[in-house]
């Protein structure tokens, strides 16, 4: 079943578009990892999406309903961010309180458990957490309500190492046990893939692929060997990356659509096939000006 | 096990590679229930879908079989299947990458059949 469909939605702020005609469905009980650099669109996805922002055109639909204004959809969702006003006057365990009120499958003994896994003292107030740890009680917000619809807007930021880790973990183990429509947005494509099943990776506002993190994965490869061997190799395929390193050698991402008795020549020509991986990937298919950082220096 | 994330070998071919090995080991024996998809996701730390698939190949090729309603079980013959093709394709493909690394080091035949050799000796003694 579908949760979001999303058809020819066009965001404007002022004269910018933050999304062009993006249509994509999100099916039930999946993770996806939403993908794209900064200033992609991704925020403003998620935001239309939670129906904190109206779209400009195209069509929106949450369970079939326009999310926008829409109470018995906020229910049922959850936005989690780094900038989620909290009151003030509460302490960490009376916001606790709030949500186990306010949200149906609240489950109180794993916020209280993971509040106290990752030493947050329940008399503290949010204001005065540093800002990972705001992050990381944020998530545990995001975990503990179990909404049918659970998105997640960067929400590692400023956690370490560690508690990224046993955030990822704990997501993965609570949506085995209590399946629901989980989306995550994130740079760090290498950190959340192994718990993903989908991935949309949006470029200035429009969509850019949308497809299962295996196949992502088998998306591309790489060949790494003498410039003009690798030339006639790559010849009649789809180039995805090119890059110079040292002299003569050359290294060329193309569309894993190779035949294998092309790979075989170009083994025994001396050529390496390297996996690609989905953030490099990623990276390739939405660099913006051919030729990377260096060329700024190159043109001085 | 310990899952190799940005390898060429993706992680439901570890998977099912895993499984394999379990089987082939007898730790899990045949008509017996294997893993479930969300087992597996838990244990390796993946999405039950990567899971899945992997169980998909096994199923597949035959090793595994379905019991409606039950889940998946190891077939009877699942370890002379898993045998035959790791030794049609996965050990022809190590060979052939085997020689073809010799060749470029300009290796004899004979040179590369008696470091062969002396492995096997080796592995024995």
């Amino acid at each position: 079943m579908k949760v979001i469909e999303c058809r020819v939605l066009t965001k404007r702020f002022g004269r910018t578009k933050a999304l062009n005609n993006l249509s994509f469905d999100i099916v039930e009980n999946t993770i996806t990892g939403l993908v794209g650099r900064n200033g992609a669109g991704k925020t403003t996805l998620l935001k239309i999406m939670a129906g904190y922002l109206q779209k400009t055109e195209g069509e929106i639909k949450a369970w079939g309903e326009d999310p926008f204004n829409n109470l018995q959809f906020s229910a049922n969702m959850i936005f989690i961010d780094d900038n989620m006003p909290m009151p003030q006057t509460l302490s960490l365990m009376e916001i606790l309180d709030w949500g186990s009120k306010f949200y149906n499958n609240w489950d109180m003994d794993i916020a209280r458990g993971l509040l106290d896994y990752f030493s947050l003292a329940p008399g503290q107030f949010h204001q005065y957490l540093s800002r990972g740890l705001k992050s990381t009680f944020n998530v545990i917000l995001g975990i503990a309500a179990r909404c049918p619809l659970t998105l997640l807007d960067e929400p590692t930021t400023g956690m370490d190492a560690a508690v990224r880790k046993d955030f990822y973990r704990a997501l993965l183990k609570d949506y085995l046990q209590h399946p629901r429509t989980i989306i995550v947005s994130s740079h760090l494509l290498n950190e959340i893939q192994d718990i993903l099943e989908e991935v949309l990776l949006i470029r200035e506002g429009a969509k850019c692929l949308h497809m299962s993190i295996s196949d992502l994965k088998e998306y591309g490869i790489g060949l790494l060997g003498r410039r003009e061997v690798l030339e006639k190799i790559v010849e009649g395929e789809e180039i995805l990356h090119r890059e110079e390193l040292g002299e003569g050698t050359c290294y060329y991402v193309v569309r894993n659509t190779l035949k294998d008795q092309k790979i075989k020549e170009a083994k025994l020509a001396g050529v390496e096939i390297k996996a690609v991986t989905a953030e490099d990937l990623c990276v390739y298919l939405t660099a913006g000006k051919k030729g990377g950082i260096d060329s700024v220096f190159n043109e001085k | 096990m310990k899952l190799n994330t940005d390898g060429m070998k993706p992680l439901y071919v570890q998977i099912s590679e895993w499984l394999e090995t379990e089987i082939l080991s007898g730790n899990i024996q045949k008509e017996e229930k294997i893993y479930s998809q969300y087992q597996l996701a838990e244990m390796f730390n993946i999405n039950p879908a990567t899971a899945a698939k992997g169980l998909n190949i096994l199923a597949d090729e035959g090793i595994l079989y379905k019991k409606r309603g039950l889940g998946m079980f190891v077939s009877p013959r699942a370890k002379e299947k898993i045998l035959k093709r790791r030794k049609n394709d996965t050990l022809k493909q190590l060979v052939w990458e085997l020689v073809t690394e010799a060749e470029h080091l300009g290796l004899e035949e004979e040179e590369l059949m008696e470091m062969i050799r002396e492995v096997k000796e080796k592995g024995r003694g």
